[in-house]
């Protein structure tokens, strides 16, 4: 066991762990962040992506000491209190999911995105998302969603 | 060295300060592993394929830096898909290997996926490898015994082997820059633009003054041999004749010869095949229409 430090959603985090846990594994377990979900394990499906260091990763494709010191943001750090995020705002209104265990890491890419590309393209979106797979909704509501919330975020 | 790792770790995971110690802690068992990005190691340590001892972690050294040079670019070998994509230089001198870049999975995947690790893996699809031969890449490993330089056209041996020692590190992949006027191009197929692994991956460079003087052509293959290849029959073809329907034809052909395809979920070898003649003779044509218009405008 090592005791790794890092930032979870702007709160400093201390936790024991053996480094090669994942990442994924020590929000879930060791923090109770369930946003993120394990879907395939192997980077393929995109349900566990948080954002760390500015950058979308699949969480259960870092291991706890490769993010020692990072600064992580989950989907439980989008909305602001009671706030939702422009980017939860859309998906609700716009229908963007049905089961939602792909919207966590659908919202975390696109945050991701946004924070890089304030104002996008569909394709450029569409290509964002191309990590993160939905298999019950479908990617038009999404992609709609992440268009309209930038206009938002880049307005605000 | 003396230096105590940064991560004061129990037995099975070390994060260096200093490439000494990363290099005495990868030599002081032949089954400890280097991990960088880790998004091959990770899930193949987890399906049981690798069971690594020490995992020894290089992201607290600089080896992610991308540096142009007077006559060369070289890529840290840390440098991740997300970083090669970043980089205009690339984009505007190694098209190919930004095309590359810009295919493989999907952005997190990018985000931590290495250019070395790529290489190292030495998956016989890994989409980083025919750019880097197209543009004569040369590795540079550190081991105990000091430093030395692979060709990349000597690197690999088989899937997943290469000529890397276990106790040495790819710390960089440097590739000379273009002296005259250069084309190049990757293309890829797969059953979608992202998340694939190729069915066939190709990547083409032609250098030269026009369609009659190619100084140099070269055609790499990937997912189609044991190991990414060269076609160097279709390469000498294309200098020999110079660009015209009949040597891109043959070319394309002498391309299909060279690779040795297997049957897998993937395609089949006879699919496969075909796909590179398919392939290699649209890039050559799609190229040297370019090159006319290079050549005129250098």
């Amino acid at each position: 066991m090592d005791e790794f430090e890092f930032l979870v959603n702007g709160v400093a985090h201390i936790v024991e762990a053996d480094p090669r846990r994942t990442l994924l594994s020590v929000l879930r377990e060791d923090l109770g962040l369930t946003g993120a979900k394990e879907g395939c394990g192997q980077g393929d499906c995109g349900s566990c992506v948080v954002v760390m260091d500015g950058l979308a990763v699949n969480s259960c494709l870092v291991y706890a000491g490769q993010a020692e010191g990072a600064d992580i943001v989950t989907v439980e750090g989008l909305a602001q209190g009671d706030e939702l995020h422009p980017l939860q705002k859309e998906f609700v209104d716009r229908w963007a999911f049905q089961c939602g265990f792909c919207t966590p890491g659908m919202l975390m890419t696109a945050y991701a995105f946004l924070s890089e590309n304030p104002r996008p393209e569909a394709e450029q979106v569409r290509k964002a998302i191309a990590g993160n797979l939905c298999r019950c909704t479908n990617y038009r509501n999404i992609v709609e969603a992440v268009t309209a919330a930038a206009m938002k975020v880049s307005r605000s | 060295m003396t230096e105590v790792p940064a991560t004061a770790s129990p037995a099975d995971y070390a994060a260096p300060a200093t490439i000494g110690e990363a290099l005495r802690l990868l030599s002081a068992d032949p089954t400890n592993m280097v991990i960088a990005g880790g998004t091959d190691l990770i899930p193949a340590t987890r399906a049981g394929t690798e069971r690594p001892g020490v995992l020894v972690d290089l992201r607290r050294l600089p080896l992610n830096d991308i540096t142009v040079e007077q006559d060369r670019v070289r890529l840290g070998a840390r440098a991740t898909f997300t970083d090669i994509l970043s980089s205009p230089d690339l984009a505007r001198e190694y098209p190919a290997l930004h095309t590359a870049a810009a295919q493989v999975g999907g952005p997190p995947i990018r985000n931590r996926a290495t250019i070395g690790g790529n290489l190292v893996h030495a998956s016989p699809a890994a989409d980083g490898a025919p750019p880097l031969l197209v543009y004569d890449a040369t590795v540079v490993l550190l081991g105990p015994a000091g430093r030395r330089e692979v060709p990349l056209t000597a690197f690999f041996e088989g899937p997943g082997r290469t000529v890397r020692q276990p106790s040495e590190i790819v710390t960089e992949i440097w590739m000379p820059r273009p002296t005259g006027p250069t084309v190049s191009a990757f293309a890829k197929l797969g059953p979608r633009l992202a998340m694939a692994v190729s069915i066939v991956c190709v990547a083409v460079r032609l250098s030269g003054a026009g369609l009659d003087s190619v100084d140099e052509c070269r055609v790499a293959l990937g997912a189609v041999a044991p190991t990414p290849i060269r076609a160097e029959d279709a390469e000498k073809t294309i200098v020999a004749r110079g660009l015209t329907a009949d040597s891109v034809a043959r070319a394309s052909i002498e391309a299909a010869e060279a690779s040795a395809p297997i049957d897998d979920l993937r395609g089949t070898a006879a699919y496969r095949r075909r796909m590179v003649r398919v392939v290699v003779e649209r890039m050559l044509d799609d190229l040297a229409r370019k090159l006319t218009g290079a050549a005129t405008d250098g």
